[in-house]
């Protein structure tokens, strides 16, 4: 009897202790009568943190009642870390997310706030965003997400470079293998890449199989359900992109340099043309102070698909489907993507801001601003093809393509195994 | 109620804190592991359903799940040659009268690589092995042995020779340290004896040395060929599996399975194989083991 109590008593404290444990973190939440938002970002370095301490700062001067609990995490890890801590108790209110693909699996799961009648609700706030920078956050209709970046892909060039051959900005796809023959026969490095992170030539396939497979078939292939990857246009752009190497247009060993060990190589003037992001215009402008251009992907003569379309997508935030506070939440959203803050956000970090006429002139690189005029001309955008299609058909792309450009693995066999992927995502 | 009851029980006492512990964080994961691998679920979506036995067929028929089981059996192979292998002729070199008054500096240089953290070791090798900037094409070139400069972590035949020969750089002066440890232990008289009756050197080493720290080495094998199943850091950080799946071990299919394509049942199926694999080989070691103290 005596031992059995003693035991009894031992696995109670220490049952007790676990459960302390568990639950102390939320016990401080209800002591004050202030509500408390968490907030998820993606821009823990140092010069983009203050931004976003600044604006939060902000926001609770002006809402006394609303705390915010800020926290950030990089690019990559960000990956993992959503889809931990939406599986959780503890989901934050409103969190970053890619639109495209990446935001619907959050969609369907049933994750995500439907935001569509809080943008209805305040139409001057729902017609401050350009029009495309919504739609890659929306499903079925109805808006998931609230963009603070619009992002574009661009080929920016070295003007003294392209000065040296007396080159001109190429009007397609042809003229555009002419400036790189050009460039190799000259002896120069006509394009930089880092593909050790796979996604960097994930970029250019985006754009090529936008413009060589029609329209209405991809946006099939890439919808989960239906996505069968069997049209030609899939294994031509796959060929291009080989060629591009297999030329020798691409610098030597693309897959064993980071992107950041490109750019500053780029900086160094060690190649003509590289292939980056509407954001880093402003370090390409800090480093070629000038002396430097960009044009878009060219069109494509016997390609498919629409041939106006721009590589880019914004990336922004979701607010949690189990929020206790979504009034707040929209409230800190709309804070965050005021005229004021985004005109801020262009001129403090540079970035392309969704909301119309927040990158102008005045407040961004000349450069800058002319790519939101071209994302905005343009017919359509085309996200990211590795946050635009099934994480598992993504997964198949990003790891083949390093095979496809040392040459281990051919267009066909990649498609191959890009269809079957399809098949069994279409089945899950 | 006799005392030694009472003294069992006291025991008792004070060992549940720490098993309830060990059944509730490491006993209880595992079973629920194995149930979760029957289940197609993922972190972020209510509900799961049941597939049964599918994901372990799966698994079989997975071609990249025999690429990295080789790669951990390369891992296991090398990582026993050199920490193993190496760490005891290091080890053994050191000790050795001519040069054991500068092994305080060779301890400590050989010992240092394995203090740096894994992710700051990762990152340096990338650039040692970066083709244009890096140390060894860079040597390479100086030597004049151009033909021989490489895209060592680029090419999908040489990248997990690379991300291996990292580990070995890093683990290899830690073995040797243990090695070391072990041998100051044996008694100097039985140098001094076989010294006396003209044994050699290697004769000393494989005839007293080795049975003397069989045990140590022993320890080492298991340490070693469990931590080459359950690699992870190094290939993450410096490949993430690629290019395309070459350098994929069980620890980055698996993370690759739970954190990249939302196949959590996936996952809990290759976390099933890893810790049947590292059972199997800790029940095999653990029998040579006993086998070596009997005799």
């Amino acid at each position: 009897m005596r031992l059995k109590t003693k035991v009894l008593v031992v696995v109670t404290l220490i049952f007790g202790l676990l459960i302390t444990g568990c639950t102390s973190a939320t016990g401080g939440e209800n002591s004050s009568d202030k509500i408390e938002l968490k907030f998820l970002h993606k821009w823990p370095q140092p010069q983009y943190a203050p931004y976003f301490e600044d604006v939060v700062k902000e926001f609770e001067k002006q809402n006394p009642n609303i705390k915010i609990n800020m926290e950030a995490i990089a690019d990559e890890p960000m990956k993992d870390k959503l889809r931990v801590v939406l599986g959780g108790n503890d989901v934050p209110d409103i969190m970053f997310s890619w639109s495209g693909e990446f935001a619907k699996k959050f969609v369907r799961a049933g994750a995500a706030l439907d935001l569509t009648s809080y943008l209805n609700e305040d139409t001057a706030w729902k017609n401050s965003f350009i029009p495309a920078s919504l739609q890659p956050f929306s499903s079925d209709g109805k808006n998931y997400g609230i963009p603070l970046r619009f992002n574009g892909k661009f080929f920016v060039y070295n003007k003294d470079i392209f000065d040296k051959y007396q080159l001109k900005e190429p009007k397609n796809f042809d003229e555009f293998l002419q400036v790189l023959e050009t460039l190799k026969q000259g002896g120069e490095t006509p394009i930089i890449l880092g593909n050790q992170g796979p996604w960097a030539a994930i970029h250019y396939l985006t754009g090529l199989n936008q413009k060589m497979v029609p329209n209405d078939v991809r946006l099939k292939d890439y919808n989960p359900r239906t996505g069968e990857f069997t049209d030609p246009g899939y294994i031509k752009a796959m060929e291009m992109l080989r060629d591009l190497n297999k030329e020798g247009y691409f610098m030597e060993n693309v897959n064993a340099s980071s992107h950041d060990m490109a750019l500053q190589l780029f900086f160094a003037g060690k190649g003509a043309i590289f292939y980056v992001e509407l954001e880093e215009f402003p370090d390409i402008e800090k480093n070629l102070k000038g002396n430097w251009d960009f044009f878009a992907m060219p069109p494509i003569k016997e390609g498919k698909g629409n041939q106006n379309f721009i590589t880019g997508a914004p990336d922004g935030f979701i607010v949690s489907s189990k929020t206790e506070h979504p009034k707040e939440a929209i409230a800190f959203l709309k804070f965050l993507t005021s005229k004021e803050n985004a005109v801020k956000l262009a001129e403090q970090l540079g970035w392309p801001s969704p909301i119309d006429g927040a990158t102008n002139p005045d407040t961004a690189l000349k450069q800058v601003v002319e790519g939101v005029d071209m994302m905005k001309e343009a017919e359509g955008m085309v996200e990211w093809l590795d946050t635009d299609v099934h994480a598992k058909v993504a997964g198949v792309y990003l790891t083949n393509i390093q095979l496809l450009l040392d040459g281990t693995k051919s267009p066909e066999e990649i498609m191959k195994e890009v269809q079957d992927v399809a098949k069994q995502v279409q089945m899950d | 109620m006799t005392k030694t009851n009472q003294n069992a029980r006291t025991a008792i006492l004070f060992i549940l804190p720490a098993l309830l512990l060990i059944l509730s964080f490491v006993f209880l994961p595992i079973v629920l592991n194995l149930f979760y691998s029957l289940y197609r679920w993922n972190a972020f979506e209510a509900g799961r359903v049941f597939v049964g036995l599918e994901y372990y067929i799966r698994l079989f028929k997975d071609p990249i799940f025999y690429t990295a089981l080789k790669n951990n059996f390369l891992f296991a192979v090398i990582s026993l040659m050199f920490q193993v292998g190496g760490g005891l002729i290091i080890a053994a070199i050191l000790e050795d009268k001519l040069i054991r008054k500068f092994q305080p500096f060779f301890r400590t240089v050989i010992f240092m690589p394995s203090v740096v953290s894994i992710v700051v070791v990762g990152l340096l090798w990338q650039l040692i092995y970066n083709p244009e900037i890096g140390l060894v094409n860079g040597a390479l070139h100086a030597i004049g042995q151009s033909d021989w400069a490489h895209s060592w972590l680029g090419d999908s035949k040489t990248a997990i020779y690379a991300v291996v020969a990292v580990s070995q750089w890093q683990y290899t002066g830690y073995m040797t340290m243990l090695f070391l440890i072990a041998m100051q232990k044996i008694p100097a008289e039985y140098y001094e004896a076989a010294m006396m009756d003209g044994a050699s050197r290697i004769k000393t080493f494989f005839s007293i040395t080795v049975p003397q720290i069989k045990e140590m080495i022993l320890v080492g094998t298991v340490v070693t060929v469990i931590g080459a199943f359950k690699v992870f850091d190094e290939v993450y950080i410096m490949t993430f599996g690629g290019p395309g799946r070459s350098t994929e071990v069980l620890g980055t299919m698996l993370y690759r399975a739970a954190f990249r394509n939302d196949e959590m049942g996936y996952a809990s199926t290759i976390g099933t194989m890893i810790f049947l694999i590292t059972l199997t080989l800790s029940l095999i070691q653990l029998k040579l083991g006993k086998s070596g103290q009997e005799v």
